[in-house]
């Protein structure tokens, strides 16, 4: 769930910009600088798939995948994340244009957690892989519904009921970004393991190899 | 002592004015998404990466502006809606909105879908807010019948329908400010402006590959559908999707890599030619004046007037 223009307190707007910006050019710089123009294109596909529509029920949720793209890309999943959320304001109006600083930082802190998470704890086993990959899944799904949650809430206590919507409407979505996140990471472990090593890190900074 | 007025409707009044306007709402979402994408699946999605074959699709005051007036004037603007607290300065932010839609002629159509997409999350707020809001003194609150426990507070309804139309008038800026140019000149008014010309170069290449990967997704998509896969409930489902998530993700990194080759071996060394030359003239910023101008006033009536 996107936050959409005039929702939030314009303190907060501005607030969000600034700190997106800043952990948007703090991610650029920890990618390597030739590699920009292949995270751009690696965004479109976290795009495309993030349009995927799971039945649930009588309706459909769609993915939010801050856990996969924070395993895959490391701390280059939050300037993709931002650029992602920038194109789907742009074209599908997911997303206000002036939420946009407060949308990265619902998604892109989440990512940040689950890649470090993913890659401290994922081991060599496809089986610990795998779980490692479900708890990301679902762990970055509910730190994105608490972050939206405390985001909504800045607006004061009139929107505290909203903000517990939002939470609980996220709930079946955390189980089955999870289950979806530990398959899908199954799949590339036994496809393209080299995916799951960080391909976007820059070799010269890389100090715990 | 609260000072609180109470209005007691009896119980029957609560499908009158709560349900029907709810189920009309849905019903209009319902038709215009049915009506809208009829009338923009043939032509399907623009590819803005595409230039424009001649200039005569683009010719409004609107498409004439530099593109870097525009792009401050209208984020500028958009800000100064998102910063109102009251109904009335907000409804004419729509007004302003709707007259550049109009102005600019673009299609109302892709404006019309805009504004559906953020219909499901805004209506949250309309739906929700009304029976959520904490009572304060001076409040307004309907009871219905006997229903004590479900108190409809006016003030919440005020408030989120303050948010929906900040929400409208910001949205229906959207199309001006994106289809009235090629989106590699938006991108590069933008890079003149100091954004950092590799931002700009990322929006553009995963703006063009979004496309393709779209068009992979599809394929593999129908691939399954002959296959005899149908969406369900169930964890076949979930681990098909998964499946079909990560073999989307294989693809697209190994023909990443591809592209990348490609662009170097064409001489790509982090820069694009310029697509247009920009010249500022004294009638651009005389409608950034003039459009601020209707911004800050727009805050004066917000905070001076209305707060009375």
């Amino acid at each position: 769930m996107h936050i959409s223009d005039g929702v939030l307190p314009i303190s907060v707007t501005v607030g969000g910009y600034i700190a997106a910006t800043a952990l948007t050019a703090w991610s650029a710089h920890r990618s390597n600088s030739r590699d920009l123009p292949k995270l751009a294109v690696v965004t479109a596909a976290f795009f495309v798939a993030s349009l995927i529509h799971i039945p649930f029920g009588p309706t459909s949720v769609h993915l939010l995948i801050p856990g996969i793209t924070g395993a895959l890309l490391g701390p280059s999943a939050f300037l993709s994340i931002g650029l992602g959320l920038l194109l789907q304001s742009l074209l599908f109006q997911f997303g206000g244009l002036t939420a946009l600083g407060a949308n990265t930082l619902m998604m892109g802190i989440p990512a940040l957690i689950c890649g470090w998470f993913f890659h401290k704890f994922k081991g060599d086993s496809m089986m610990r892989q795998t779980i490692t990959g479900g708890l990301v899944g679902a762990g970055g799904t509910a730190m994105a519904a608490i972050i939206l949650a405390a985001l909504l809430f800045t607006g004061g206590e009139d929107f505290l009921g909203v903000a517990k919507i939002a939470l609980a409407a996220h709930v079946p979505v955390i189980f089955i970004e999870g289950l979806i996140s530990a398959f899908t990471i199954r799949f590339l472990a036994r496809v393209k393991p080299e995916l799951l090593e960080l391909s976007f890190k820059d070799p010269a900074k890389d100090t715990h190899a | 002592m609260l000072d609180i007025t109470n209005i007691k409707l009896p119980l029957w009044q609560l499908p009158v004015f709560v349900l029907i306007p709810l189920a009309v709402f849905a019903l209009a979402v319902f038709f215009l998404k049915r009506f809208a994408y009829k009338r923009s699946i043939p032509t399907e999605e623009r590819d803005w990466s595409v230039p424009p074959i001649a200039d005569a699709i683009y010719d409004s005051v609107i498409n004439r502006w530099d593109v870097r007036c525009k792009i401050v004037t209208i984020l500028a603007f958009s800000f100064a809606i998102a910063s109102l607290k009251h109904l009335t300065p907000a409804l004419f932010a729509i007004g302003i909105s709707s007259l550049v839609l109009l102005i600019s002629r673009t299609s109302f159509t892709k404006a019309l879908l805009r504004l559906l997409a953020i219909a499901g999350f805004i209506s949250m707020f309309l739906i929700v807010m009304p029976f959520s809001v904490p009572v304060h003194s001076n409040d307004t609150v309907i009871i219905f019948g006997k229903m004590n426990w479900l108190v409809f507070n006016l003030r919440g309804l005020l408030l989120a329908a303050t948010i929906a139309a900040k929400a409208v008038a910001i949205t229906l800026l959207m199309e001006p400010l994106l289809s009235t140019a090629p989106l590699p000149v938006t991108l590069h008014g933008l890079s003149k402006l100091g954004v950092p010309e590799m931002a700009g170069q990322m929006v553009l290449l995963s703006y063009r590959y979004l496309h393709v990967f779209r068009h992979e997704a599809r394929r593999m998509s129908s691939g399954m559908q002959v296959r005899g896969f149908r969406k369900h409930t169930n964890i076949q489902t979930l681990r098909a999707v998964a499946n079909f998530l990560g073999m989307l993700l294989v693809r697209s990194f190994e023909r990443t890599e591809r592209v990348f080759d490609a662009m170097r071996a064409r001489g790509y060394k982090g820069r694009f030619p310029e697509p247009a030359e920009l010249h500022l003239k004294t009638s651009d910023l005389l409608i950034t004046a003039l459009w601020l101008a209707a911004g800050s006033a727009l805050i004066i009536f917000d905070r001076i007037i209305c707060q009375g």
